[in-house]
């Protein structure tokens, strides 16, 4: 099997029987130390990508290869295609990359395509090529399919977390659905979305770090956020902005803070590109993206010392923000305690 | 007059959940000797790579103080470079330097003269009105120990040291090893300190304290609750730490020619490491009480037997050899060493710790230059196992060790059975390796010591009975070293120290680990 080996480094993908792909991984790795003493297995979690189509698949695939040089895991990739001839097949095959110079560390990854009926045998398939004792997370590829809350369920019956990127979402029922994930089960919910709004979050609470400053947390009122989309009036884009209100009003304990949302044509995804705060003494804090740098600036006027925060723009790839999001051991609050919030600002998002 | 906060808001609730959420208020950082190289190739490299994790607060400001003339702006030049060279965070990213250098200054003195503190003074208050600094200060005191007492003697009667206890704002001073040269000259030392700062004030830098690996020897024995039950008389026969370097003295011969690597490296360095080891779980993690039980393990630490020492402790110093592939001259060749020099470039020491835990337990120390490689390395050794129930198998000794630095990880050394009929054993290893594992390159020492610094934690800082309580404990040996005329065993440069080494730990039927 040290053919198939080198093969599975490569990144070529060896078709298995999906009765024994456990079996054909532990046949993989047999002949590790002979050949080459430099090769290291590791894992810190199991992260299982459910796709509907092969174009999700192919993409979800090229993201976990990248997310495993970061943080190793064994990836399960999955493509449930309920239209397509009852059949489940299966690949394995290594990411691997080097580190220290020599050593090469090398992650497994499980693909497994169900047509048919034949979907419903996916979760307990997946339940038996988790790795022991190492956390769960279900990333979900695409809009969360709101007819079919079993299956996801059963799914995340093994899962710590579940992480989707509301990004894709196209109503105020997935944030309703994932607000009872965190009420209901043992499966945190993570929002690859929140993980983008971080720069603000940091950027904002620098603004908040001084106490002349923190003094007037809770003297905000009124919020302006404009953001950039498509220009489609997708719900799904107005989130992010949804989000960072949701969190000022949470975490500032001001929920009567007049907000406004401004989506305008120019963006892919909703990002945000600015903010405006007004406090109750006539002052104004303000944070803008410098696309041209691409970073963050904030700034205070009034009675206040005036002085720049600056904020590098980390990237919103989605390779990125699953590595952050994985880094994370435990659960997130502040999102959890943000959600309600954000599903009744819903609907005040304007789009130009 | 300390400002009023609003309940609820004693800390910034938006920092929650966030990777910072701790960030000090915005100080000005004044690093005496700012032209020297530890400022530019440890202090504002690292001061830049939390700039641009977004680890300092806006306003922070940095004052270079030091004696050659420099604008603002040509500082802010030579600090670029620094970067540029020394940053974890490279290459430099443009906006946040842009940003960050707004922050930097330079204040042109002498270190005994009131005038140049005047003008410093003049710059801070002036920075306290421009960036909200609040008369916050930390006194970073990067120069030579004999300029101490009168730089603190100085700010003290310029009135630049401020205490929130007694109504200001804080001032805090960072101070670098060594420590002093022997018990007196600590204790001295230490007297100048707080005759103008408090304690609480002072924070002497231990850089090994900074690394991520020597923080995690805390979280390895009191987060797992496996390790602890075995952590101790009963079930560990011995421990072994080494501190390896393949360089040599290098441009420090004058410095090394005063110190030896006992006072260089064991009495800072080793010690904190075998205090850690050994030192009982604190009743939180704060920082008088972490402090209070590392000092606990060096109280406890067995005298050295007068007129025995060399029972318990050798030195060498390398003579010339290969390392690394490479020839290389002895210590006596070394630029600014004395030829007949009797300074010992490597000691090692069996270390015995009279409590409870440990009664018996031998701690086999070693620390060199021109070791066959650089490697800190901390071996536990258990004790095998109690009855032979294989009777051809030989008890393993199970190892878990620490790799300090580099390659930091953890392994576990046991045996197996070898696959077949006989039962046959074999030594294999669990390993855990940061890179393997976590990928991104851990930051600097010196980042997360400045940060501590700012946030006024002194956790990971010694504190001044510690620094004194391992010199009381070395004292003795270095004055008989210092009074015995045949001075170091010579080892070859590329060797593991000198023959008396082996023989410490082999007398005892032990043997080195080989890092």
């Amino acid at each position: 099997m040290s053919g198939d080996l080198a093969r599975a480094r490569a990144g070529e993908e060896m078709a298995v029987d999906y009765s024994a792909i456990e079996k054909s991984l532990a046949s993989l790795w047999r002949n590790e130390g002979q050949g080459d003493n430099a090769l290291t297995r590791a894992a810190l979690w199991n992260v299982v990508a459910h796709t509907t189509d092969s174009r999700d698949h192919s993409q979800a695939s090229e993201t976990l290869a990248r997310v495993s040089e970061a943080v190793p895991q064994r990836s399960i990739v999955i493509r449930a295609e309920m239209d397509s001839p009852p059949a489940i097949s299966s690949w394995i095959s290594a990411n691997c990359h080097r580190v220290n110079g020599n050593k090469q560390v090398c992650s497994e990854e499980v693909a497994i395509v169900a047509g048919g009926e034949r979907v419903r045998h996916i979760p307990p398939l997946v339940n038996a090529l988790l790795i022991p004792d190492m956390p769960v997370a279900v990333w979900w590829v695409g809009d969360l399919p709101n007819e079919d809350h079993s299956y996801v369920e059963t799914l995340l019956d093994v899962a710590d977390r579940l992480i989707v990127d509301s990004a894709r979402f196209d109503s105020v029922d997935d944030l309703v659905w994932l607000r009872q994930i965190a009420e209901r089960t043992f499966t945190a919910p993570a929002d690859l979305n929140w993980m983008r709004l971080e720069d603000w979050r940091v950027v904002t609470a620098s603004l908040f770090d001084a106490l002349s400053m923190r003094r007037r947390l809770p003297r905000i009122r009124s919020l302006s956020v404009n953001a950039a989309g498509s220009g489609q009036g997708l719900f799904g884009e107005s989130i992010e902005s949804l989000y960072y209100a949701s969190w000022l009003m949470a975490q500032s304990g001001s929920t009567d803070i007049d907000c406004s949302f401004q989506l305008d044509r120019g963006g892919q995804d909703g990002g945000l590109a600015a903010v405006r705060m007004g406090f109750d003494d006539g002052g104004e804090a303000t944070i803008h993206r410098d696309t041209e740098r691409d970073v963050l600036i904030a700034s205070v006027d009034g009675s206040s010392q005036t002085f720049d925060c600056v904020t590098r723009v980390r990237g919103r790839g989605v390779d990125r923000l699953i590595v952050r999001q994985l880094k994370r051991p435990e659960s997130d609050k502040v999102f959890v305690r943000s959600l309600p919030l954000a599903m009744q600002l819903a609907g005040q998002v304007r789009g130009s | 007059m300390t400002a009023a906060v609003v309940p609820g808001l004693e800390t910034n609730p938006l920092r929650e959940g966030l990777d910072q959420e701790r960030v000090p208020d915005a100080s000005c950082l004044v690093i005496f000797g700012a032209s020297g190289d530890l400022t530019q190739r440890k202090l504002i490299p690292a001061l830049y790579s939390l700039a641009h994790d977004g680890l300092l607060p806006p306003g922070q400001t940095i004052i270079g103080y030091a004696r050659p003339e420099y604008t603002d702006e040509a500082f802010r030049m030579a600090m670029r470079e620094a970067c540029e060279k020394f940053a974890r965070a490279r290459p430099i990213d443009e906006a946040i330097w842009e940003n960050f250098a707004k922050g930097l200054f330079y204040v042109q003195g002498e270190f005994g003269e009131p005038d140049g503190y005047q003008r410093l003074r003049k710059r801070l208050e002036e920075c306290d009105q421009s960036r909200g600094t609040g008369g916050r200060r930390i006194y970073y005191f990067a120069v030579p120990p004999l300029f101490f007492p009168t730089i603190c003697e100085i700010l003290g009667k310029e009135g630049m040291v401020t205490d929130p206890e007694r109504g200001g704002p804080y001032t805090r001073v960072i101070i670098e090893k060594p420590f002093g040269h022997d018990l007196q000259s600590a204790r001295e030392l230490n007297r100048v300190a707080v005759m103008t700062f408090r304690e609480r004030q002072v924070f002497r830098i231990d850089h090994y304290l900074g690394k991520e690996t020597v923080q995690n020897l805390l979280v390895l024995r009191f987060v797992n609750g496996i390790f602890e039950p075995f952590w101790n008389r009963q079930y560990i026969d011995h421990v072994q730490l080494t501190v390896a370097e393949s360089i040599g003295v290098e441009k420090r011969g004058g410095y090394f020619e005063n110190a030896g690597i006992t006072r260089d490296i064991i009495q800072n360095h080793m010690l904190q490491l075998v205090s850690l080891v050994s030192m009982e779980p604190p009743v939180e993690f704060e920082a008088n009480a972490v402090r209070d039980e590392k000092v606990k393990v060096l109280r406890a630490l067995r005298e050295f037997p007068a007129g025995r020492e060399e029972q318990m402790a050798v030195r060498g110093q390398y003579t010339e050899g290969s390392v690394l592939g490479e020839s290389v001259v002895g210590y006596r060749q070394e630029p600014n060493v004395d030829p007949n020099s009797k300074v010992e470039t490597f000691a090692a020491m069996k270390v015995f710790i009279d409590n409870w835990r440990w009664a018996d337990v031998p701690f086999y120390i070693r620390a060199g230059k021109r070791l066959p490689k650089r490697v800190t390395d901390i071996s536990i050794h258990f004790r095998p196992a109690p009855y032979p129930l294989f009777a051809k198998v030989k008890p393993p000794s199970n190892i878990l060790a620490i790799r300090i630095q580099p390659d930091e990880g953890i392994s576990l050394k046991f045996d197996s059975k070898l696959p077949g009929p006989t039962v046959r054993t074999a030594p294999v290893t669990m390993e855990f390796r940061y890179a393997t594992s976590f990928g991104a390159e851990p930051p600097e020492a010196y980042e997360r010591l400045l940060l501590e610094t700012m946030l006024g934690d002194s956790t990971l800082f010694a504190r001044r009975d510690e620094v004194e309580t391992a010199w009381a404990w070395l004292d003795p040996l270095l004055e008989s070293w210092a009074g015995d005329g045949r001075g170091p065993a010579p080892y070859s440069a590329g060797t593991w120290g000198p023959e008396a080494a082996d023989l410490l730990i082999e007398s005892d039927g032990r043997r080195w680990r080989r890092p």
